[in-house]
């Protein structure tokens, strides 16, 4: 028989060569990266940015719309918005990152507690976090804020990241629970480490890109919280500005039709937040990758 | 056995939440005697505030009023609103029905313009419809509730005098017509909807997705059917229990998120009232209020728990609260 026949039709395979997947790595977010920080550098150097002081009732101009003269208008109380936003953005942006901070500590602290003690403290602090969890968010930030009774920055962080944690809990106790048993945790504990030691070394290294990710979104949502605690009246009073106690002046402002008094701290406000999830979701998705490279 | 071990476990924690919220709540400095009096209440002469105090059980300290809260509470008598004057029970149930329909009918729609939505996104997934939709959701997704709320009564109340901006029905005609009060919910129910409904879209576009990795659409593809077919007929029905757990477990976070789109629109619901109760220490109606959402809450855990159970019975004691984490 000849040895060189083919078979009609058929093509010799490629070797196929993994393709890059370009959808999952995803770009880095220019925008929303710049965006804030445009915005940090904004509020903390507002002094800079602000034409007029932002606390300074001008009785003559009050509710002016928006024109040469104050750029965003200005409020039922003549303030100047422009300025406002600036100086305001620094206790949104100060109560979002304190309550985020505050929420990682705890969740952290009781996250490896659950994780590397016993059963029965673990099944009785899961529970109690179930209980503490089944108040709606908005009621227990209220209760919360009546107890501690501050209406400063500092008073709103500290209630919002004491009902921000479970979330994160939950995924450093699993992180830990998995752990625990690896070669190199029992080693270190054989070796004698300490708690903190092996927090620090062996498991937080582990955990962190993982609830990175839900900490930068705590952030977007101790934003929120603030936002819509001092809208209700419940949270920053009038007087200290901040983005969401603008915002409490909003009923009078729909009545008399002043429009840019609810619009334009709302937009910022929601154009951060969309940046803080964007910068968000670009951390999971290198968390994702990190976890399929191992 | 563990349906007894279930409802113990159950009652327990009701127990302990209702001791912390009394404790939580008792805590705060505010004057429960206002809500009962009104603006009287700060001209009461002391004596008057001793014996005001004395009559509401407010003197005792806090442990002793707890007990005697407990020991009514079990025989069926939760107090009075200070605020309404009125049996606490009376006061929800005027209002519990209002929620009810903006949190249900929401609810329900929630789910299945999420499921579309998903759907639509994981059919045409990375084409630019997909793409679009994506932008647009992450969007609407990072917009405040109470101030989407404040920009739907800006463009639908005040500019264009389309719709009402607040309550449930037109003044004088007390419970409405239907018309009329479809007219309330608008609004309300459009912001609680735009809310939530990109968050669960994009769960079911991602578990969608995950599906159509597996062999059997491959399978499937190559003898033939259309994507269509494969994505409702098979597709669906895998991802299904999954979605039905994440629904269930929210439940109460989406009647939860009602209450701030309610306190804007000034609805007559539990929303509204929640608020008001916390503020101004109504302290028996906040105490139902707490233990209300809590025992919905638990009631709802309990029921993803079995669903996914009864569903996969690969999920099992050991997996207890877990299924809360696929969010």
């Amino acid at each position: 028989m000849d040895e060189g026949f083919t078979l009609v039709g058929m093509r010799p395979a490629e070797p196929s060569r993994p393709v890059p997947d370009r959808r999952r790595r995803g770009g880095i977010p220019f925008l929303s990266l710049a965006f804030l920080a445009a915005m940090i550098l904004g509020c903390l150097f507002c002094r800079l940015v602000m034409p007029v002081d932002p606390g300074y009732m001008d009785l003559a101009n009050c509710a002016r719309a928006p024109g040469r003269a104050f750029l965003f208008g200005t409020d039922a109380m003549g303030r100047d918005i422009f300025s406002m936003i600036w100086y305001g953005g620094r206790a949104s942006l100060a109560v979002g990152f304190l309550a985020a901070a505050v929420s990682a500590c705890i969740a952290v602290a009781v996250g490896t507690v659950c994780g590397l003690g016993p059963d029965w403290l673990d099944g009785l602090v899961m529970r109690l976090t179930e209980i503490f969890l089944s108040i709606p968010s908005l009621l227990l930030v209220m209760l919360l804020q009546a107890a501690l009774s501050r209406s400063t920055v500092a008073g709103i962080a500290l209630t919002v990241g004491l009902t921000g944690w479970p979330r994160v809990a939950k995924v450093v106790r699993a992180q830990v629970r998995q752990l625990r048993q690896s070669g190199y945790v029992v080693a270190a504990r054989c070796m004698g480490s300490g708690l903190f030691h092996l927090l620090w070394r062996h498991l937080a290294p582990n955990f962190f890109p993982a609830i990175l990710f839900m900490v930068v979104m705590n952030v977007r949502s101790a934003i929120t919280a603030e936002a819509t605690l001092s809208f209700l009246g419940v949270g920053l009073p009038l007087e200290v500005i901040s983005w969401g106690s603008m915002l409490s002046q909003a009923e009078g402002a729909l009545t008399s039709g002043a429009w840019w008094i609810v619009v334009i701290p709302g937009l910022f406000l929601t154009a951060t937040l969309l940046a803080i999830t964007q910068v968000g979701e670009w951390l999971r998705r290198r968390a994702d990758q990190g976890g399929d490279a191992l | 056995m563990s349906v007894i071990k279930r409802l113990l476990a159950f009652l327990l924690s009701l127990l302990i939440l209702s001791a912390a919220v009394f404790w939580i709540a008792r805590l705060a400095p505010g004057d429960p005697l206002i809500s009962y009096y009104g603006e009287r209440a700060e001209r009461l002469s002391p004596a008057d505030r001793a014996r005001a105090e004395a009559a509401l059980g407010l003197d005792k300290p806090i442990h002793v009023q707890y007990l005697r809260w407990l020991q009514n509470a079990l025989r069926g008598d939760l107090g009075i609103s200070y605020k309404y004057k009125q049996n606490v029970l009376t006061v929800i149930g005027d209002r519990i029905g209002n929620t009810l329909l903006l949190g249900g009918v929401g609810y329900l729609l929630i789910f299945s313009l999420a499921l579309a939505l998903g759907l639509v996104c994981a059919r045409w997934r990375d084409r630019p419809l997909d793409k679009i939709l994506c932008k647009l959701g992450t969007v609407t997704a990072c917009i405040p509730e109470f101030w989407l709320s404040l920009l739907l009564i800006l463009v639908f109340s005040v500019t264009l005098r389309w719709l009402p901006s607040s309550g449930a029905w037109s003044l004088g005609a007390d419970g409405g017509s239907a018309a009329d009060r479809l007219r309330h919910l608008a609004l309300p129910m459009t912001a609680v909807v735009a809310g939530h409904l990109w968050y669960y879209a994009y769960t079911v576009r991602n578990l969608v997705t995950e599906q159509m990795g597996a062999g059997y659409v491959l399978l499937e593809r190559a003898e033939g059917l259309s994507r269509g077919r494969i994505l409702l007929g098979h597709c669906l029905r895998n991802v299904l229990p999954s979605y039905l757990t994440i629904m269930a477990v929210d439940l109460p976070h989406i009647l939860g998120g009602t209450y701030v789109v309610e306190t804007v629109f000034s609805y007559p619901g539990i929303g509204t009232l929640s608020y008001e109760s916390a503020r101004y220490q109504d302290y028996d109606l906040l105490m139902v209020l707490c233990l209300l959402s809590g025992a919905a809450v638990m009631v709802c855990n309990m029921l993803a728990q079995a669903v996914s159970r009864r569903v996969d019975p690969r999920m099992g004691a050991g997996m207890d609260g877990e299924v809360t984490d696929r969010g």
